[in-house]
């Protein structure tokens, strides 16, 4: 035999007797089941042609608070694709099941996308809902999830405070009235998006939502135009959904290498479509500019800008006790 | 001057004026006749836009400009104003109909958005409630005892209970004092559970016929099982503590299913409950179970103290085997067949070497006993065990429908030493049991479940089944007479049992058995060795009647 042929066939048969069956469990927030649907099957296709290996990954979703302490609670999540960096902060800290600084470890602090809150209302805006000011009118019925545990929730929660601020001259008291005016119009907070999403499409209950943008737009591509419009805010908050290997797990399931490279494909070419496709704002100006055309322009504060933070923002707001405690009285 | 009402009107007499208005009143009924008329000719498009048509209307009906057509276009002008009053009438009574609708329709929609609302919280605390429960610890209670455990099982204990209610009545041999008695044979809580998903416990304390190893009088609380079982997986397990040792078939059925009230005497020749580890699982679904383990070592029926400081150790073990367990085959499917042995040394330290002093004189009278626990054989005071203790155990059974049949056979080889006289005695036992569940409810190695529970007043009476078995024990020759009396000790005894059991419920069980057993050898002492066991045991053949009232969860 050659020796550049047994060279090959060395090589081969090295290549099969390395290949390996990996399982990722990929822990999300709720309305990411498309997304990852479609990621997964393109992520395992290129670690397949990278490296022989069979991935097959695992997806959970619910709210994302939720599922930070399930991951805490013990389910074995590999990676997390959270609603916000609080969430895996508390990964970290809590549970120290990946270090602290792991906004670093990842461009964008570990948001590989982003995306924002708009209103999802029936079909002729029969409330004439425009902006922030319509929807805490009285009679409107809102439909959101519960901020203590639905990340999307939190960020609508902060983009109407934020509204407030900017409308009232950063007035905290004025901002607060507004927001616990807002609440009044909410008769049933989901645990999650998906789940408001249900309540508002599929029960046909409220008079708007308030969704994710990517949610709106794959409930008008689900449930067609006829039935429901998107309506951009002059303002809303750019919500920066964050992504992180858990290390502890990862390592103990030997899975750390494929985890690592499952989050970075999410900055690739293709996963940055994948994002786009999936109607989430991608990073990547090429892909950004490729989708530009199915998001709205507004005005998009950041949580750092206005609240100082997802620490402060979540022990201000979001804590027990804290103000969404005060003036959320469940009817 | 007086002036009528018609004057009033008219401004005419009144002779003058009825006259007039006779007239007045002929033509109007003409010109309301000719309205009417022609408004049905005319009325749509007339009175939409007054557009010309070809109807003849009422002014066509008069000559012009006589004074009866001027009356008729003033009451056209009258008729056109009433038009016009009724069309506003209409106009506003529709734009309140419209506003009224309009509210229904709002007041309809606003309920159907609050029914939505009940509704979906109303899904939304099911789902809460639901995701609660998953999360919540959890108590059942049923004919399997109280249970608690964690929400995801991990973590788990159960009180379990056993309470037997005995009759022994004597019949031939009833001479030795306090052998017919009612007595509480087992009285035993069951605590059992899971910690940490893989880690099994098990406690079981005695609060009924006494100690293990000691005369049937003695009724001290004690210890049974105490153990520790870590399931790697069903087929790697390991047990640490005190439980039975894996060698009788017989021994080894739970003490709340064995057919009759105490076991054969070849579970006399086995070890009872002992300290030790055990590695054992089943493997292909239990086709194959296996036990293999080192114990602290003790005598035949003998149950372990909780402590013994010995240096010898003894390693006991089980294979057994279902071949047809998990096929088509279900007339085999409950056939079982294995062997258990084991082998030890032992010190003449050891004072639980020789066998259980159940159904002796005293605490100290090793022997063994007959069904109705008296002992028939005993070793001779002085007599230890010394060095090799052997056993070896074929056995099987079969359950098929209400059908039941289980045998074993026992080689207990040991060692003994009396001063400076030593011996191997080699004692063997055997057994065959079989049942039969007249109602038709499977047998099976952990009892009857009734089909239809005790309960008279719908005509349910629970599961019947009969009994039998032969047994025989037969003790090693060359025990007599350095190592054993044979004037009072038998070499040999045999007995056969027939019974009646009655499941009332799966808690529930009435026993009924007689049992006879006869002996050889034996019966030939005098004096004190006359009227205790086992010189009074063997004069006769014992004949027992026995009954059991059990309650078991």
């Amino acid at each position: 035999m050659k020796p550049i042929l047994r060279i090959l066939l060395v090589l081969v048969l090295a290549t099969v007797a390395n290949a390996k069956d990996i399982k990722l469990l990929n822990v999300s927030y709720d309305p990411t089941r498309e997304l990852y649907q479609d990621y997964n099957a393109a992520f395992t296709k290129y670690w397949k042609a990278k490296t022989g290996d069979e991935v097959v990954v695992s997806q959970s979703h619910g709210g994302s608070g939720k599922q930070a302490l399930s991951v805490l609670n013990g389910l074995a999540a590999d990676v997390v694709t959270l609603a916000l960096a609080y969430d895996i902060d508390a990964l970290a800290q809590n549970g120290r099941l990946l270090p602290v600084d792991w906004q670093k470890r990842l461009p964008d602090d570990s948001a590989p996308y982003t995306s924002t809150i708009v209103f999802l209302v029936r079909k002729g805006n029969p409330k004439k809902i425009k902006d922030w000011d319509d929807v805490v009118k009285p009679g409107v019925i809102v439909v959101t999830p519960n901020p203590k545990t639905s990340g999307g929730a939190r960020w609508a929660y902060l983009a109407a405070w934020a509204y407030a601020l900017d409308k009232y001259g950063h007035d905290d008291a004025k901002a607060r009235d507004f927001v616990k005016r807002l609440y009044r119009n909410v008769p049933v907070l989901d645990s999650g998006a998906r789940g408001s999403t249900t309540t508002f499409v599929e029960r046909g209950i409220g008079d708007v939502l308030l969704a994710w943008e990517n949610e709106a737009h794959l409930a008008i591509k689900e449930f067609g135009g006829d039935k429901f419009e998107i309506v951009t805010p002059s303002e809303s908050i750019l919500a920066e959904p964050p992504v992180a290997v858990v290390d502890r797990v990862a390592k103990k399931h030997g899975t750390t290498d494929v985890a690592k490279a499952y989050l970075e494909y999410l900055y690739s070419d293709e996963g940055q479509d994948i994002a786009g496709r999936n109607f989430y704002r991608p990073r990547s100006e090429k892909a950004a500019a490729k989708y530009a055309d199915q998001f709205a322009k507004l005005k998009l504060v950041t949580v750092d800008e206005v609240f100082g933070g997802w620490q402060k923002a979540q022990k201000t707001h979001f804590a027990d006790g804290g103000t969404f405690d005060q003036i959320y009285q469940p009817e | 001057m007086k002036v009528k009402s018609n004057e009033l009107l008219t401004g005419k007499p009144e002779a003058e004026s009825t006259n007039e208005q006779y007239k007045h009143n002929m033509k109007l009924s003409q010109l309301i006749l000719i309205s009417i008329a022609g408004l049905q000719f005319v009325s749509p498009a007339w009175a939409d836009d007054g557009a010309t048509t070809n109807s003849v209307s009422p002014a066509q009906v008069a000559p012009a400009g006589s004074a009866e057509a001027a009356e008729i276009e003033a009451l056209k002008n009258e008729v056109q104003e009433l038009e016009q009053k009724v069309k506003v009438l209409e106009q506003q009574n529709a734009r309140k109909q419209t506003a009224a609708a309009d509210t229904n329709q709002e007041q309809i929609q606003a309920l159907d958005q609050q029914v939505r609302i009940l509704e979906r919280q109303r899904e939304l605390d099911r789902e809460d409630a639901a995701s609660a429960a998953k999360t919540q610890p959890r108590l059942t209670v049923g004919a399997n005892g109280a249970t608690f455990s964690s929400a995801d099982t991990n973590f788990a204990v159960s009180l379990h209970g056993l309470v037997q209610v005995d009759s022994r009545t004597f019949q031939e041999n009833d001479n030795v004092p306090g052998n017919s008695s009612i007595l509480l044979r087992r009285a035993r809580p069951i605590l059992s559970g899971t910690v940490f998903r893989d880690f099994d416990f098990l406690f079981v304390p005695d609060f009924g016929n006494g100690t293990p190893g000691a005369a049937s009088a003695a009724s001290t609380p004690s210890i049974y099982d105490a153990y520790l079982n870590y399931r790697s997986s069903p087929t790697v397990q390991i047990q640490a503590g005190k439980f039975k040792t894996p060698i009788g078939l017989e021994q080894l059925q739970p003490d709340a299913y064995t057919m009759f009230n105490e076991r054969s005497l070849v579970t006399d020749l086995v070890p009872n409950r002992d300290l030790g580890f055990e590695l054992h699982g089943d493997i292909a679904g239990g086709v194959v179970s296996y036990a293999a383990g080192i114990f602290n070592g003790v005598g035949d029926a003998r149950n372990s103290s909780n402590i013994g400081f010995q240096d010898n150790r003894e390693f006991n073990g089980r294979l057994f085997v279902q071949p047809f367990k998990q096929t088509e085959l279900t007339a085999l499917q409950n056939l079982g067949m294995g062997i258990g042995g084991g082998w030890g040394e032992a010190s003449t330290t050891n004072t639980l070497g020789l066998p259980a002093s159940t159904g002796g004189a005293s605490s100290s009278s090793a022997g063994y006993f007959t069904d109705g626990q008296q002992q028939f054989f005993a070793y001779t005071n002085g007599v230890m065990a010394d060095r090799v203790h052997w056993r070896i155990s074929p056995q099987g059974y079969y359950y098929y429908g209400p059908f039941s049949l289980l045998g074993e056979y026992v080689i207990s080889d040991q060692d003994v030493r009396n001063g400076s006289r030593s011996a191997s005695l080699h004692h063997t036992a055997w057994e065959i049991a079989g049942g039969w569940v007249l109602t038709g409810e499977n047998a099976t190695f952990n009892g009857v479940t009734p089909k239809h529970p005790f309960d008279p007043r719908i005509g349910q009476w629970g599961a019947w089944q009969v009994v039998g078995r032969y047994a025989d024990l037969d003790i090693d020759n060359a025990a007599f007479p350095f190592f054993s009396n044979p004037a009072v000790s038998a070499s040999e005894a045999t007995a056969w049992a027939v019974g009646l059991n009655w499941y009332l419920n799966r808690n529930i069980v009435v026993k009924a058995s007689f049992s006879r057993t006869t002996f050889e050898g034996g019966g030939q002492g005098t004096g004190s060795a006359a009227s205790s066991p086992p010189g009074s045991v063997t004069t006769h053949p014992e004949e027992v009647f026995f009954t059991r009232v059990q309650l078991g969860f």
